[in-house]
């Protein structure tokens, strides 16, 4: 049996030869006619206002911290379902899968208290709510 | 089942390859590759644009295209010229090595996922231990394109697209990956061909039909959950919002033109078909069927949910940016933990 990781190797050379010589094609083929307010960026074809790093949504980096928690998590629990089949046959399923129950039932409290502080509630800035009442 | 081996050891066999070591495994696996990616290519690039064409404008009740060729089969042709010879205009502010590695690390990740799908006819690159593990892994990269794409961009409507293409992913990578565990707790193993082997037993049999045992049919509520999150984790309707056109222009591809553009363009499409793949092969039984050999019954069943995606991007309004966040973690996230503790507990039961 042959390493397989040899074979994935090759794919990722293909997978990024094909992009290139696709570049490399247009390069040869496209026409480069430079003109500075061609560059401008779009913004609905008025003259761009500001920069672009602007201040957003809060609820990004709750979610983003949210993903790390459950993510590490997934990762627990594969190696789990792996074996679980055969541990069920060996331990009895009590054993088996009261521990992972544990496990995701710490996690799932996790979710409730972020659920309930709001951290998967999309906030709105108070402009934002303004407006709405005012309509 | 016809036990086979992957497709770079056919290879080496058939040009007696061994005597070379690593150079020649790698050569191997090169020529494999260049198969698997040829038919990849061939379903995403050259047939899937045309399709979706094909495909809108029936849900519509609209004439498509039809001028060049029988068909307007010829206009994939002229669609590729035309996009490739267009000028590339960069936008003034890019950050530069960013902006152009964002395509390629788009397009390429996506392609990676399909090393260890089995396609049948012992038509597999790699197969493994960790397989499906590495599907995952892999396809997740291209949040990482799509983030660079928006940031880099300079522009605010590629910045909006990408950071809610990035929110979008990371809500429903959870509830897939675990539902995809859920099919592991079944087959107790990583292993692709391994997945497609514990599928092949017949569950019941009515007259002639023999139902076979897909995890499709053994547990459709995780299929559901499947489908419903993969729709999320490609981007389509109804979760279009990265780039919803009527709200962000094209999000984060607004600013990108020419043959960046259509790489964009083809790495969505490798995305789809890649999570295509991934459904044919956890719930479908990846390449079993009657009759015809594996590879035309893999093809269908990926033709299959390319149409399903296509009906739903017709049929189904956009959800907002809220309602998706909702959606992702309080009912998916919950459902798929119900579904993974269900599935455990079944299967420790009843004791397949």
């Amino acid at each position: 049996m042959s390493n397989p990781w040899i074979a994935i190797g090759a794919l990722a050379a293909v997978a990024i030869l094909i992009p290139v010589a696709m570049i490399v094609v247009s390069a040869l083929l496209r026409p480069r006619v430079p003109e500075l307010s061609k560059r401008a960026t779009y913004e609905s074809g008025e003259i761009p206002t500001g920069g672009t790093r602007i201040r957003f949504n809060i609820q990004y980096y709750m979610v983003a911290l949210l993903f790390v928690v459950f993510d590490i998590e997934t990762v627990l629990i594969f190696p789990w379902t792996v074996i679980y089949n055969d541990a069920v046959q060996a331990v009895g399923m009590t054993r088996a899968l009261v521990p992972m129950l544990v496990f995701i039932g710490i996690l799932v409290v996790g979710l409730g208290w972020a659920w309930r502080n709001g951290a998967v509630r999309w906030v709105r800035s108070p402009r934002a709510q303004r407006q709405k009442v005012e309509r | 089942m016809v036990e086979s081996a992957p497709l770079p050891e056919t290879f080496s066999d058939l040009l007696g390859l061994e005597q070379f070591g690593v150079a020649g495994e790698f050569l191997a696996g090169l020529l494999a590759a260049g198969l698997v990616g040829t038919f990849v290519l061939l379903n995403t690039a050259v047939a899937g644009p045309w399709a979706k064409r094909k495909i809108t404008a029936s849900f519509t009740d609209r004439i498509s295209v039809n001028r060049v060729g029988p068909w307007g089969l010829g206009t994939i042709i002229v669609d590729s010229v035309r996009l490739l010879s267009k000028e590339l205009i960069i936008p003034e502010d890019a950050d530069r090595p960013a902006y152009d590695l964002a395509p390629l690390v788009l397009a390429g990740s996506a392609l990676l996922g399909f090393a260890v799908i089995p396609m049948g006819n012992g038509i597999q690159v790699a197969d493994p231990e960790v397989g499906l593990a590495y599907v995952f892994a892999v396809a997740s990269i291209a949040s990482l394109g799509l983030l660079m794409a928006g940031y880099s961009s300079s522009n605010k409507y590629s910045f909006l697209g990408g950071l809610r293409a990035v929110a979008q992913n990371l809500a429903y990578e959870i509830p897939l990956v675990l539902t995809g565990a859920s099919v592991v707790i079944f087959a107790g193993t990583l292993q692709m061909s391994e997945i497609v082997a514990a599928q092949q037993e017949t569950l019941l049999q009515l007259g002639p039909v023999a139902i076979p045992t897909w995890f499709g049919i053994l547990n459709p509520f995780a299929f559901a959950l499947f489908v419903v999150a993969n729709l999320a984790e490609v981007g389509r309707n109804p979760f279009d919002i990265p780039e919803a056109p009527t709200e962000i222009v094209a999000g984060y591809q607004t600013e990108y033109s020419s043959v960046y553009f259509v790489l964009f363009y083809l790495g969505e499409f490798i995305h789809i078909f890649l999570g295509g793949a991934l459904i044919a092969t956890l719930f479908l039984g990846g390449p079993a069927g009657p009759i015809l050999p594996g590879i035309v019954w893999f093809t269908i069943k990926i033709w299959a949910v390319f149409l399903f995606t296509q009906w739903a991007r017709s049929a189904l309004p956009r959800v907002r940016i809220d309602q998706l966040i909702e959606i992702g973690w309080k009912g998916l996230l919950v459902l798929s933990f119900a579904n993974l503790i269900l599935t455990a507990v079944i299967v420790g039961v009843v004791g397949v």
